[in-house]
């Protein structure tokens, strides 16, 4: 990051601050940054014809249900994303589908690592055993 | 004065995030009425927030009770970044929560948990 | 002497250690498992009485309850009963009906669910009946909605007052495995909302998500088939299932699949010594 980017930014976020917005918590990072990145998709110009990247975007989607899928972890609306990011496919919405595409991506992991921390059984500490 | 010290809280807290090479700023809204406006319908809505389906808020109607009732926030939550962090994912506090993880589980969008956040610290 | 205490606390120590570790090593029994669950209810509600928890969420919410017992009144499974009854009684097209497989029947649900040696599998009443009219060449009926529940509503009708009696027994591993495996499912939190059903139903039964009180497991598969106001219409446990998963934003699993067939068996065993009292009236 050069200097004149970061000074930028500085900038950024101390009018932001000014402003009363509230800036925080570590966990917030990956979040915006995919937002950022759907952001950027959505409106950059060759995205509209970039099926291939839609399709890619797609099957890591579907790859990441079934793996939730497989250890009983699939969220309701995930595959319903899928389906909606083929359609956005279809209809040559490329960025539209990847967006899609990408949240499901990201439920089915959740959905997976929601599982997997509790592969084991761990009664409730209101049960008193 | 309150506000005053809170602001710059907020500036050396930014300050700090961008030079830890992490910036976090997705959207440069004030915290006028239309973002605490905005908040508050995000927190009623059944599909987003849902708030009143644990809490009881003042103004809000068929409120649940599950969770406390949400006032005295600023005492409470004397930092808005600690509400944030309960709201994103309250298994870190406690890990048999009944509360959703809105934001770890993307239920609701970083700017609009942004906005409900807001609102709940007016509360 | 000096050393005296500090023998003692590393006995106790190590006795601790010890029975942590046998703690850790030993599932609790599914008989534990019942009574500390029924604890937790008895402790949460001690005014309630045992058997009123097969009144579901109306045994603690008495403003509900007044409403409840108006609907009772006119009961609004009435007419499946009665269609239930014409299933039972009518002929398949092979001449035979159901009592050529339920000989005991028609008051039969407190046998289910049950443990199937043969099959290696949990067999509930719904799975039963199908496999029933698939011997006798008939297609299956669907298992959520649909004429299923008006001969389930007829049969529940006809097994009232007889007691939730579920057996894991011994002689069989598979059958404690299907029992595990239902409890596990009760206890995990699943979908884009994380909860487990027992964070609502053994966690905070009696408190109120926006204005519906939240019932209490303890009792929760003694009315089924069950009408609900909701539905408009009458519905199979199963049914039920799939709209909890679906509400806490999880897929839901196939009713009568192994999943919830085994949900089903631990469930129902929680609630053993309960009356069956279906088909019930919900909100």
């Amino acid at each position: 990051m050069n200097m004149k980017k970061m000074t930028a930014m500085l900038c950024l976020g101390a009018i932001v601050a000014i402003a009363g917005q509230s800036v925080f918590a570590a966990e917030k990072q990956a979040a915006p940054k995919a937002e950022a990145a759907d952001k950027a998709a959505a409106k950059s110009p060759e995205s509209s014809g970039d099926n291939a990247a839609a399709e890619a975007a797609i099957a890591a989607a579907e790859s990441a249900r079934k793996k939730a899928a497989s250890v009983d972890g699939e969220w309701r609306d995930t595959g319903k994303m899928i389906k909606k990011a083929q359609a956005a496919l279809k209809a040559g919405d490329s960025a539209k589908a990847i967006k899609l595409a990408k949240k499901a991506e990201k439920q089915g992991k959740l959905g997976y690592e929601q599982a997997q921390a509790q592969q084991t059984l761990k009664m409730p500490s209101y049960l008193k055993y | 004065m309150i506000n005053m010290s809170t602001r710059l809280t907020s500036i050396a807290a930014a300050a700090a995030i961008v030079l830890g090479g992490t910036l976090s700023i997705s959207t440069a809204v004030a915290v006028d009425a239309k973002v605490l406006e905005e908040g508050k319908t995000l927190a009623f809505k059944r599909k987003d927030g849902n708030c009143l389906a644990c809490h009881v808020i003042e103004g809000g109607e068929a409120a649940g009770n599950i969770g406390p009732p949400l006032m005295m926030m600023k005492i409470r939550y004397p930092d808005k970044a600690v509400l944030r962090a309960q709201i994103w994912d309250s298994s870190v506090r406690n890990a048999e929560t009944a509360m959703p993880l809105f934001g770890k589980y993307g239920i609701l969008s970083e700017s609009d948990l942004d906005k409900v956040v807001e609102y709940i610290h007016t509360l | 002497m000096k050393n005296l205490p500090g023998k003692l606390l590393l006995l106790s120590v190590v006795a601790a250690i010890a029975a942590t570790a046998q703690a850790a090593s030993e599932q609790p029994t599914p008989e534990r498992d019942k009574e500390v669950f029924e604890n937790r209810f008895k402790e949460r509600f001690p005014d309630v009485a045992r058997e009123e928890f097969a009144n579901g969420v109306y045994a603690i919410d008495p403003i509900g309850r007044e409403s409840w017992e108006a609907i009772e009144e006119f009961p609004p499974y009435e007419l499946f009963i009665d269609d239930g009854k014409e299933m039972w009684d009518a002929p398949f097209a092979n001449g035979k009906t159901y009592k050529d497989c339920f000989a005991d029947g028609p008051g039969i649900a407190h046998k289910y669910p049950h443990w199937d040696k043969e099959q290696g599998m949990v067999m509930t009443l719904p799975l039963a009946l199908n496999q029933c009219r698939e011997s006798q060449g008939e297609k299956p009926l669907k298992y959520k909605k649909g004429s299923i529940n008006n001969i389930l509503s007829y049969i529940a009708m006809e097994s009232r007052g007889e007691v939730t009696n579920v057996v894991i027994p011994e002689d069989d591993p598979r059958a404690l495995d299907a029992y595990e495996k239902g409890k596990k499912f009760y206890y995990t939190r699943r979908g884009q909302l994380n909860f487990a059903c027992a964070a609502c139903h053994v966690q905070n039964p009696g408190m109120k998500i926006r204005s519906d009180m939240l019932s209490p497991a303890l009792g929760q598969t003694t009315h089924f088939p069950v009408y609900r106001s909701k539905w408009g219409t009458i519905g199979t446990l199963h049914r039920r299932f799939t709209g909890c998963n679906k509400q806490v934003r999880a897929k839901p699993f196939k009713a009568q699949g192994e999943e919830y067939r085994n949900l089903e068996y631990f469930l129902t065993y929680m609630s053993n010594g309960l009356t069956l009292n279906g088909p019930g009236a919900r909100k």
